[in-house]
């Protein structure tokens, strides 16, 4: 027996940092004698949850279930192991002209963990989770049996497994359906809005679009709380594109994306340099309404430009703090906790908001309920836990939750809503933080 | 293009970095010991490539019948096949384990290089490719059997380019150092050290398209052996390395 291989690992928010050991295998043999050999098992995909949910005593890497399996060209499904990146999919069905239904902010997120959030994109009001497009997947149990999981089969199992956070066992592999598109480009429209009640409105007035989202800066005061940029977008049709770009639709050009080369020093990031960074960003679309055509890169994958965006946040972390708030009074519960933030003084760039539309009762550990959802980021500091208190509190209030592939501290009345996920073989730091506290 | 060893790690990012490079190839005939879950592979050529491939089984622990492979020749040889076996004392003193750790490094693997080579050399034309390791630089009490079939494969490879020149057949000779993969999965390597399978399929890659005869993967290895291999032999018996 070589010997267990204990590592430093933490996920995207830097934030905590354990040392555990991490296990990788592509043979699934070799994967079952690990279950069967330890307990205080989860999965892990790329590390981009921000918090400990994909963290334990024994932590099992996807990243050697890295292989695609199948391709319905003609229907559009596509099948492939679990470890399988969002981006490594792009880029094999954009081409052929198809896109993924349902995609998070970011693209460097595995199959597997789509399917343990049940991700959600700017077309949750329209679209709904990722689940809503999965056929099938394969997942090994505490008994060390695979089953085949879906709609028909082992039904319990596919429905706490989406959104169930990886406590049910380790997905393998996933098949699901894909979206057309005639071309790699969306039909962007941004819309500024001065305060909060302009952005409820806009958003009201965009319910027919496919894709909504808005970028609010979260340290205005006053009059101008709530201070935001609706984008709302299409895919753009071949024939709405400007005539460069119609030869080669499907393909975009290659771009270089920089690198954030190491932790930036604690003092660079403060309030004012949020607010400026804010100010910029509010300020550089000059008029109200602006139109336009860009690449679905840029559109759902601003960040994703940037390589290792996290270390601006320096070596002590920071959280993604992401609740919904559900729509009967979740204008008002906003309001409550923009205040909060603006007062507090610890800023958040690109705070995001959006609305969510029903969700689907089947999928009943999804995090998504119809209503307001707001998702900052905060950097780890002494302040930091006092204003996750605060903005819990109204959260609670308001009879909302937080998103369990964010969550690091947040109560655990919010966060504990997983039902049929209770089993001792598969365990996260997140999940016994819950159970432990509640 | 063949692959020698395609369940290797590195073998398969290399073919991805050069199907991604748009390189063309017409069939990749990949030999593996375990054709299961090289079909696998295969597969996923076939989704992200379109990539016409073969799965052929090759066991280099077993006797090797070449007339099966008589049909196959291509001008681009790619082999990452090894065995680490033990290097504990245990490991030392099991003549089984010896005996594999030189028959896949070494022995049973030089007739086979030399079976591609030659039909190279009768086209006039092509690159083999051949991952050895830094461990057959000098001979180190950790894993001295390891490095020492390591040691004959680069012999063999600096022979093979020699005489190879005037017949238009290139070889190039890898050696990684520490690398992120499943042969060495639980090994305490330093991090800074240790190279992915990725930034070995672009390191090996470029070294392939300049014409490079040998090279390592990441350029801190060249000056780490350099040393290793100019301490002194009295000091060196000494050292536990």
């Amino acid at each position: 027996m070589k010997p267990n291989f204990i590592q430093k690992v933490t996920n995207w928010g830097n934030f905590p940092v354990v040392e555990k050991e991490i296990k990788s295998e592509d043979s699934l043999q070799k994967i079952i004698n690990f279950v069967d050999n330890s307990n205080e098992i989860i999965a892990r995909g790329n590390g981009r949850c921000y918090g400990d949910a994909s963290l334990s005593e024994h932590i099992f890497s996807t990243k050697r279930l890295n292989k695609f399996i199948s391709f319905d060209r003609l229907n559009g499904v596509l099948e492939c192991e679990s470890g399988v990146l969002l981006s490594e999919i792009l880029q094999v069905i954009v081409p052929q002209g198809y896109f993924l239904f349902v995609t998070p902010g970011t693209k460097f997120i595995t199959v597997g963990g789509a399917i343990a959030s049940d991700v959600h994109g700017k077309n949750h009001h329209a679209e709904g989770c990722f689940s809503e497009y999965l056929i099938s997947f394969s997942l090994l149990n505490e008994n060390g049996d695979v089953l085949q999981c879906s709609q028909t089969e082992n039904v319990e199992k596919f429905w706490s497994t989406i959104g169930g956070m990886g406590l049910t066992g380790i997905i393998l592999s996933a098949k699901f359906k894909l979206k057309n598109i005639e071309t790699a480009y969306i039909r962007q429209e941004s819309i500024k809005a001065e305060n909060l009640d302009e952005i409820f409105k806009l958003f009201d007035e965009s319910e027919n679009w496919t894709y909504n989202v808005a970028w609010i800066d979260c340290l205005q005061t006053g009059n101008n709380i709530g201070r935001s940029i609706l984008m709302r977008g299409e895919h753009a049709f071949r024939h709405q594109l400007p005539k460069n770009l119609q030869d080669n639709p499907l393909r975009l050009k290659k771009k270089l994306n920089p690198t954030v080369p190491f932790y930036f020093p604690n003092f660079l990031l403060n309030n004012l340099t949020v607010k400026i960074f804010n100010l910029l960003y509010f300020n550089k679309q000059r008029n109200k309404e602006v139109k336009s055509y860009i690449d679905y890169e840029t559109f759902f994958y601003p960040l994703d430009a940037i390589n290792d965006w996290n270390k601006i946040y320096g070596k002590s972390g920071f959280i993604q703090y992401q609740m919904v708030i559900p729509k009967e009074k979740g204008k008002e519960g906003m309001r409550k906790i923009l205040e909060t933030i603006a007062k507090s003084g610890n800023g958040s760039f690109l705070a995001v908001l959006k609305l969510f539309g029903e969700n689907n009762p089947n999928a009943y550990n999804s995090f998504p309920v119809e209503g307001y959802t707001l998702a900052l980021d905060f950097k780890v500091n002494a302040k930091l836990k006092n204003l996750v208190e605060k903005l819990d509190k109204i959260v609670e209030e308001y009879g909302g939750r937080i998103y369990l592939s964010k969550d690091s501290m947040s109560k655990s009345s919010l966060t504990n809503y997983l039902q049929n996920v209770q089993n001792p073989k598969f365990v996260s730091m997140q999940h016994k933080r819950i159970i432990n506290n509640n | 293009m063949i692959i020698l060893g395609s369940n290797s790690e590195i073998s398969q990012a290399f073919i991805e970095k050069a199907l991604e490079a748009n390189e063309k190839y017409s069939t990749i005939y990949l030999f593996t010991s375990n054709k299961e879950t090289t079909e696998k592979f295969a597969k996923h050529l076939d989704v992200k490539f379109l990539q016409q491939t073969e799965v052929i089984e090759l066991d280099l622990r077993s006797e090797i019948d070449y007339t099966k492979f008589d049909y196959i020749s291509s001008d681009l040889l790619f082999c990452a096949t090894g065995y680490l076996g033990e290097g504990t004392e245990e490991g030392l003193y099991d003549q089984k384990n010896t005996e594999l750790i030189i028959d896949i490094n070494y022995a049973k693997l030089v007739p086979v290089l030399t079976f591609f080579a030659k039909k190279m050399e009768r086209q006039r034309a092509g690159t083999m490719i051949v991952l050895s390791s830094v461990a057959g630089e000098r001979g180190r009490q950790s894993n001295f059997i390891y490095g020492s079939a390591k040691a004959g494969l680069t012999a063999y490879l600096s022979g093979l380019r020699n005489y190879m020149f005037e017949r238009k057949v290139h070889v190039l000779t890898i050696k990684p150092g520490f690398m992120d993969t499943k042969m060495t999965e639980g090994l305490p390597l330093n991090p800074k050290l240790t190279a992915t399978p990725k930034q070995a399929a672009e390191a090996i890659y470029k070294a392939y398209k300049s014409g490079k005869n040998v090279a390592y993967i990441l350029p801190i290895w060249r000056i780490i052996m350099l040393i290793i291999k100019n301490i002194p032999e009295f000091i060196f018996k000494k050292l536990k390395l």
